[in-house]
């Protein structure tokens, strides 16, 4: 009867019985899915890269040849450099007192974090846009309190969209941060103390070395996700700081250019995977992040 | 004594410091939301002048609103079912295996996670222009779809990996048939992952924004891409109202998942 259970291998096909179901059969509809509808696409569109509006490298020559797109290049690594640096300040020492906390205290804070996390990407990016516009609570607070006499400009520039995708992207660093700090021995750090360091030589050379791998992973995790965003750059930010996403819609929606559309996607297709296989090369198969 | 909350000094009100700030600046855009809903200013003034439910109704009697909110249901629902029964046929393939390329496959099947959504919408938007499937319900679904499915193969696979495969053969040696023990032994034994897969590929189709851009066309879009082209016109407090009612279906979900939880773990 075992004999009967899938072991996977299947035997071998001879004409005269039915074939049975393999594992490998089992995958099938899924990855016909895949396959036309986002590999045959992905490959179609890459593809008009070289071939429209004539056949050559004349997108790419354009693309990487003008200031104005190499701006849109060097913004987006900005904006998301800057994003991963100030998630990385505020999510470690986030993580850090999660992972020590009463578990009561800790309880809360994680269902905010996941409220926060699933609540709509638009709803979420609203918020922001109402908060940090001219005549919003926060510059209404600034003014109040003497601190500012014009209201700044908060939203439509850098800082909108640094503020608005810091706040998305947060509990995608504390998640894993947290994971990782957890999984640290309390005894070496008692083991630190009793060697004689105080607590920044503890910090510096022994609590932040072993949590050094669940920052740069959730880091890089951070990062490459912003490279690829789309709705809250183009509702937070100006369009003197555009990001490569919105140029890719720009060329499709608005100025129908297949050719350099292709070619944009292509570049950030490549600094994708490129980041994600240096992750997979030094945090081994390490899946961060929640959905 | 760093991982040691009792025995951290001072620096354990920093980090409390810095922790109930982050708390309050995740919690506080949402909460405000919510109340400027009600708020009786145009303009979005807070505190609001008034209260009322003015926002609501206007909501609640466009039909646009409506036919968007419904169309979104409508193609989550779908895209539900389908990435569920697909992941769950996909994930008996990867977990029981043992073919080349497993781990391969594996990964293939996880790339629309991983890459920029706008270019797998661009390209999308692309391909489905040429074989007529742009703007049409079909095609939302398919696209919904693709980005759903690594949720829903990740979910139960690692459920599938938790299970003991063996109490499934027990079930064969006692007279089941193969189909039968998959069913009525391991499926129950897995539904927590399948759970977990139903509310992810949920969420992400009905929250979807950016290829619904791409899919949407004058006679059919869903809730996201109405919010988005209203926000490209201005602030009206009618989009908060809606992303109350989005943010209380969050929340909704959230208590369904830990009562789930709870339930099968006692």
């Amino acid at each position: 009867m075992v004999s009967q259970t899938e072991t996977g291998s299947g035997r071998p096909y001879s004409p005269a019985q039915v074939r049975r179901l393999t594992d490998f059969d089992l995958t099938l509809p899924a990855l016909g899915l895949l396959i036309l509808f986002f590999v045959l696409p992905v490959a179609m569109l890459l593809t008009r890269s070289v071939t429209e509006p004539v056949p050559g490298l004349g997108n790419y020559a354009e693309l990487l040849g003008s200031s104005t797109y190499l701006r849109i290049f060097a913004n987006t690594f900005i904006v998301s450099g800057l994003v991963t640096l100030v998630s990385l300040l505020i999510g470690f020492p986030v993580a850090w007192a999660l992972a020590i906390m009463p578990n009561r205290a800790a309880s809360i804070v994680f269902a905010i974090l996941l409220l926060s996390m699933w609540t709509n990407l638009l709803a979420r990016t609203y918020a922001w846009m109402v908060l940090l516009q001219r005549t919003g609570v926060i510059n209404k607070m600034l003014l109040g309190m003497g601190l500012i006499d014009t209201p700044l400009p908060l939203v439509n520039n850098l800082t909108g969209v640094t503020i608005g995708m810091t706040y998305i992207m947060l509990p995608f660093i504390i998640l894993p941060l947290y994971g990782v700090i957890r999984k640290i021995d309390p005894a070496i750090l008692q083991a630190a103390a009793l060697c004689g360091a105080n607590r920044w030589q503890s910090l510096v050379r022994v609590l932040l070395p072993l949590a050094m791998p669940g920052m740069a992973a959730g880091a890089l995790m951070v990062f490459v996700m912003s490279l690829g965003y789309f709705v809250t750059p183009a509702l937070l930010g100006g369009t003197s700081n555009m990001m490569l996403a919105e140029l890719i819609a720009q060329f499709v929606q608005s100025l129908v250019n297949w050719g350099m559309g292709g070619a944009a996607a292509l570049v950030l297709l490549v600094v994708t995977l490129a980041l994600y296989a240096v992750q997979l090369r030094f945090f081994g198969t390490n899946r961060m992040g929640g959905r | 004594m760093l991982l040691n909350f009792d025995r951290l000094g001072w620096w354990k009100l920093v980090l409390i410091g810095i922790t109930l700030l982050t708390t309050a600046f995740l919690l506080l855009p949402i909460l405000f939301i919510a109340a400027l809903s009600f708020g009786s200013s145009q303009w979005l003034i807070f505190p609001p002048p008034a209260w009322t439910l003015r926002w609501y109704q206007e909501l609640l009697e466009d039909p646009r609103w409506l036919d968007s909110a419904w169309t979104s249901f409508r193609i989550a629902i779908i895209v539900t079912v389908l990435s569920v029964l697909l992941g769950l046929v996909t994930s008996f393939g990867l977990n029981r295996g043992r073919f080349l390329f497993r781990e391969a496959l594996k990964a293939l099947f996880l790339t629309p996670m991983i890459l920029p959504v706008v270019v797998l919408a661009v390209a999308l938007y692309a391909f489905f222009l040429q074989i007529g499937l742009n703007g049409t319900l079909t095609g939302f679904v398919i696209s919904h779809l693709v980005l759903a499915l690594p949720f829903s193969i990740l979910s139960i696979t690692n459920a599938l990996e938790g299970f003991d495969k063996s109490i499934e053969d027990a079930a064969v040696l006692c007279g089941a048939s193969p189909f039968e023990a998959k069913i009525r032994v391991t499926l129950p034994a897995i539904s927590h992952g399948v759970f977990s897969a139903a509310i992810f590929s949920f969420l992400t189709s009905w929250d979807e924004v950016v290829v619904a851009i791409f899919m949407a066309s004058p006679t059919l879009q869903t809730l996201p891409v109405k919010v988005w082209s209203t926000l490209r016109q201005d602030l009206t407090p009618v989009v908060a109202a809606a992303s109350t009612l989005l943010i209380l279906l969050t929340v909704l979900l959230m208590v369904l998942v830990a009562i789930v939880r709870k339930g099968l773990k006692s």
